[in-house]
């Protein structure tokens, strides 16, 4: 069984994103603490190691992308997380915004407060906007939730009787 | 692999986490303000996230000077390292257009 490179960066990146965002949340304010009970040592730790297991899978995706564009690869890979069009370059920006303001509040929080109350403002906002742009990305992409179906017995025998 | 069943139970857990998370954004935009002692809870929290955690690592981190200068020197070529990026996107690009043309 082959699994393709996209297939995995996708999952992969999906389980990051999710972790991401269950952490950062729990930081994003009083009102938020009670998702991971007020326990905000726990959501920091996790949210920076994540940001960097985040960090690393986009650069290897951008750097996939720059290695298909030198060899001209033209063909559309349907579960990449990065492309020209679509979901795809929304997911691209976002994540690149998302990053440069997560290195933002990271490197600034105790030098520069108004570059990291900024950076803060522009990450939470983001968040609402990415969380609900999912929700419609599992509407649309909502046939990948079918179960598998059963065999049908009375088809086989149906096959068995034209034997 | 998408027919698997242990990936459709991921699948479908994967995608309820998000449900998870829109709606506790909503339960706490829309729910009542955070009494006195949440918000204690909170900064407690902080507190203790500046002290065992890696945020107050960050912080001394900051009042290093290598760091320090490294950070500058990485946002000084940030700039000029975009252009190049561009200008050899841009080359690429025409390079595919013209050997296909």
């Amino acid at each position: 069984m082959s699994v393709r490179f996209d297939f995995i960066i996708h999952w992969l990146w999906t389980i990051v994103f999710a972790l991401l965002t269950l952490s950062g949340l729990a930081m994003a304010g009083a009102k938020y603490g009670w998702v991971l009970n007020y326990d905000i040592a726990s959501a920091d730790y996790v949210h920076r190691v994540l940001a960097a297991i985040y960090v690393l899978l986009t650069f290897i995706s951008i750097a996939y992308e720059v290695i298909r564009a030198v060899r001209y690869e033209e063909k559309k890979l349907g579960w990449f997380i990065i492309g020209k069009s679509g979901y795809q370059l929304f997911t691209f920006i976002t994540t690149l915004i998302f990053i440069i303001t997560g290195a933002i509040i990271w490197v600034c929080m105790d030098s520069n407060m108004s570059a990291t109350a900024f950076a803060l403002y522009i990450h939470e906002k983001l968040t609402y906007i990415v969380v609900a742009s999912v929700i419609w990305h599992i509407y649309v992409k909502c046939h990948a939730l079918l179960w598998p179906k059963k065999p049908n017995t009375t088809d086989k025998k149906n096959v068995a009787g034209t034997k | 692999m998408m027919q698997k069943r242990w990936f459709k139970v991921f699948i479908w857990f994967a995608s309820t986490s998000f449900f998870f998370l829109v709606a506790a954004i909503l339960i706490s935009e829309l729910g009542p303000e955070p009494s006195e002692q949440q918000a204690m809870q909170f900064m407690m929290g902080m507190m203790d996230a500046m002290h065992n955690s890696m945020m107050g690592l960050s912080m001394s981190l900051e009042h290093d000077a290598g760091l320090k200068s490294l950070i500058g020197t990485a946002s000084y070529i940030l700039v000029p390292l975009i252009v190049l990026a561009v200008l050899f996107g841009l080359l690429v690009r025409v390079r595919g257009k013209r050997d296909a043309g």
